[in-house]
């Protein structure tokens, strides 16, 4: 068996709505491994949500199992889940969601402090988290003194911060101007690279497609098509 | 995460100054009012003692009865071996005897012809042993308006609104017109050697003060007294200690068979004051019970309003892998370091407030024109220790508990939801 690091068989999803079900994701079958850069592609309402939804243990499929860093997300306990994505998955959102009234540097160590670092550790580690961004001299700045751009790295920073195996993003340029997207997305690509951090996108932008070594294209809630794209095209 | 919380507590203003503001209002109101109560009703009861009732008091069971009537003809008599009595019986009491006493003051003019009149109430204490203490529990040198104690026979303080009433100047001659214990009419004449006000309506409405050795002479009273007095040595009125000592006392000399023999009663069983000191304990629980309740309500809507405004935060919490019950708890932590904060200020506000009260009080003298109650004219507040935690408490609870209500609603958070709800 080789090294997959998420790995979904037979995932089905079915939400009720008003008395009758809606199924967002239909038998799924999917395994990625450690390192990989893939993105779920597709329309509004075709699934893609939903199934990083599951795989950032934030919510449960209703069939098929779906194994994240081997745990069943099914079985997890509410504390389980928040226990996995605490240790191992971060996540990068569409809006960048920094906390107003903390620093950028702030901002950053907030997700180690759910874990148990001294305060110089968890220095060492937000410094080198806020480098790996460009944004060492940001870090005493609040999040209404940066640009969109900048937000978005340290959100980047923020995920990163605990070096987990999983990077979930939703959208993470759709906020953002071409050249910004363009540098967020190399800058993940490098983070992937030296930190052999997983990175799952959900998207339907057309640069964020261009960087990927993998894209999952999916279609009302089944997998249309899965493909491996001609790697670091555009390093 | 203790500091990481306290930093967002002084930078968020929205976050912390209402609540902040409302339980330092609250904890500031609350000591108010406690001290408030504490110093007034202290006040009555310091008054009652001091001026009537003794800490406890010891009559013949007919005068016990009557005694508002001021029935000398059922005094106690053998005063002086009951007061041996008591000395050697209960040496940790000072005891003092006083009779009260009622009748009509005439002011004669040169001619020896009635010039004003005016009915009196009367007490006699003892003034000339130098032992009894009575001018400083009664602190009667410092409520003199004009003139001296009493030093010799024959010489007496009168009540100054009653001196100006009757038009009298100290050293003028008043004659005391009653009645003797056997029921024979008396007259003395007494030398006024100074004008009083103790701020009592009762004691200075026509207060007549004199001797004791004066009064059992003109009232024929001869080693017979009214009341004996007794306070504990400590000052402190303690009810433990005095319902031990009078239950001791009566189970020994009151007898039933005989209304004459002697009762000790309590402070708390006269005057009404039992009601009164229970009113102000349940008064007291009643305002603090009241400011948690009305605190925690207007601080749970203030933290549904605040988890409204912090969704966004709360969602990348627990994107980020924080459960909803570390969430919970960090809410309530911080609500424990903004009602420490909201009640330390409150704190330091209410005794200011209530030091201030405390020096200018509330004068109520004018309701009290026609009142038999002996209770002071100006009711002040006191600030006491018990103030610097009275209302601390409950303002770390109230926001504490308001909290916990209001953060119920992150359990009902879904996590499925947060890409949708992170994306506004």
């Amino acid at each position: 068996m080789e090294n997959h690091i998420i790995s979904l068989k037979n995932i089905t999803k079915r939400f009720k709505v008003g008395e009758g079900e809606f199924t967002a994701l239909k038998d799924i079958n999917l395994e990625f491994k450690k390192g990989e850069f893939a993105g779920l592609v597709g329309p509004s309402g075709s699934g893609k949500t939903t199934l990083l939804n599951i795989i950032g243990s934030l919510d449960s499929p209703t069939e098929g199992q779906a194994l994240v860093m081997g745990n069943d997300i099914s079985k997890l306990s509410h504390k389980e889940s928040a226990q996995l994505r605490n240790h191992h998955i971060g996540f990068i959102f569409q809006v960048y969601n920094l906390l107003p009234v903390y620093t950028v540097y702030e901002n950053v160590e907030f997700a180690l402090l759910l874990q148990n670092y001294t305060k110089t550790e968890r220095k060492k580690m937000v410094m080198e988290a806020l480098e790996w961004v460009g944004l060492t001299d940001m870090a005493d700045k609040k999040p209404d003194k940066i640009s969109g751009g900048e937000g978005q790295r340290v959100a980047i920073a923020r995920a990163m911060v605990k070096r987990p195996e999983i990077l979930i993003a939703d959208e993470p340029t759709a906020n953002l101007d071409a050249e910004n997207a363009h540098i967020i997305l190399k800058m993940m690509k490098k983070l992937n690279k030296e930190l052999n951090t997983t990175f799952l996108f959900s998207t339907h932008d057309e640069k964020v497609m261009k960087y990927l070594n993998r894209m999952v294209s999916l279609r009302d809630g089944s997998v249309e098509k899965d493909e491996i794209i001609a790697k670091e095209a555009y390093m | 995460m203790i500091k990481f919380l306290l930093k967002g507590i002084l930078r968020d203003r929205s976050r912390s100054l209402l609540p902040i503001i409302i339980t330092a209002l609250g904890v500031g109101l609350t000591v108010l009012l406690s001290g408030y109560l504490k110093g007034a009703f202290g006040d009555i009861v310091d008054q009652n003692a001091r001026f009537d009732t003794g800490h406890v008091k010891v009559m013949t069971q007919a005068y016990a009865e009557n005694k508002d009537q001021i029935p000398n003809d059922l005094a106690l008599l053998d005063a002086s071996e009951w007061l041996d009595t008591l000395h050697t019986e209960i040496p940790e009491m000072q005891w003092i005897e006083r009779i009260k006493f009622g009748g009509l003051i005439d002011v004669p003019d040169k001619n020896g012809n009635t010039r004003a009149q005016g009915p009196t109430t009367g007490m006699a204490l003892d003034l000339f042993s130098g032992k009894s203490g009575e001018n400083k529990r009664m602190n009667i040198e410092a409520s003199l308006v004009t003139g001296t104690i009493p030093k010799h026979s024959g010489e007496a303080i009168i009540g100054h609104d009653f001196a100006e009433k009757l038009n009298l100047k100290l050293g003028d001659e008043i004659t005391f017109f009653g009645s003797t214990m056997n029921g024979s009419m008396t007259f003395k004449t007494f030398n006024i050697s100074g004008t009083i006000r103790f701020g009592t309506s009762a004691m200075d409405k026509g207060a007549l003060i004199v001797d004791i050795t004066d009064a059992q002479l003109m009232l024929d009273m001869n080693d017979a007294t009214g009341e004996i007095l007794g306070y504990l040595k400590s000052g402190v009125y303690d009810q433990t200690e005095v319902n031990t000592i009078a239950t001791i006392f009566n189970s020994k000399h009151k007898l039933s068979t005989d209304e004459f023999s002697p009762e000790m009663l309590t402070l708390r069983e006269q005057n009404n004051l039992a009601s009164l000191l229970d009113y102000a304990d349940v008064m007291s629980a009643l305002f603090i019970f009241v400011f948690v309740l009305a605190m925690s309500i207007v601080l749970w809507n203030t933290g549904l309003l605040g988890g409204l405004r912090r969704y966004q935060e709360f969602g990348i919490r627990l994107a980020l892998g924080e459960a909803k019950v570390q969430i919970y708890w960090s809410m309530v932590l911080e609500a424990v370091l903004i009602g420490v904060i909201g009640s330390i200020l409150g704190t330091i506000i209410g005794p200011g407030i209530t030091y201030y009260m405390q020096v200018v009080g509330i004068d109520i003298s004018s309701y009290l024109e026609n009142s038999s109650m002996i209770m002071p004219s100006v009711l002040r507040a006191k600030v006491m220790p018990n103030l610097f935690y009275i209302g601390f408490i409950p303002g770390v609870l109230a926001m504490v508990f308001g909290t916990m209500l209001a953060g119920i609603g992150i359990y009902k958070r879904e996590t499925a939801n947060l890409f949708k709800e992170l994306e506004v």
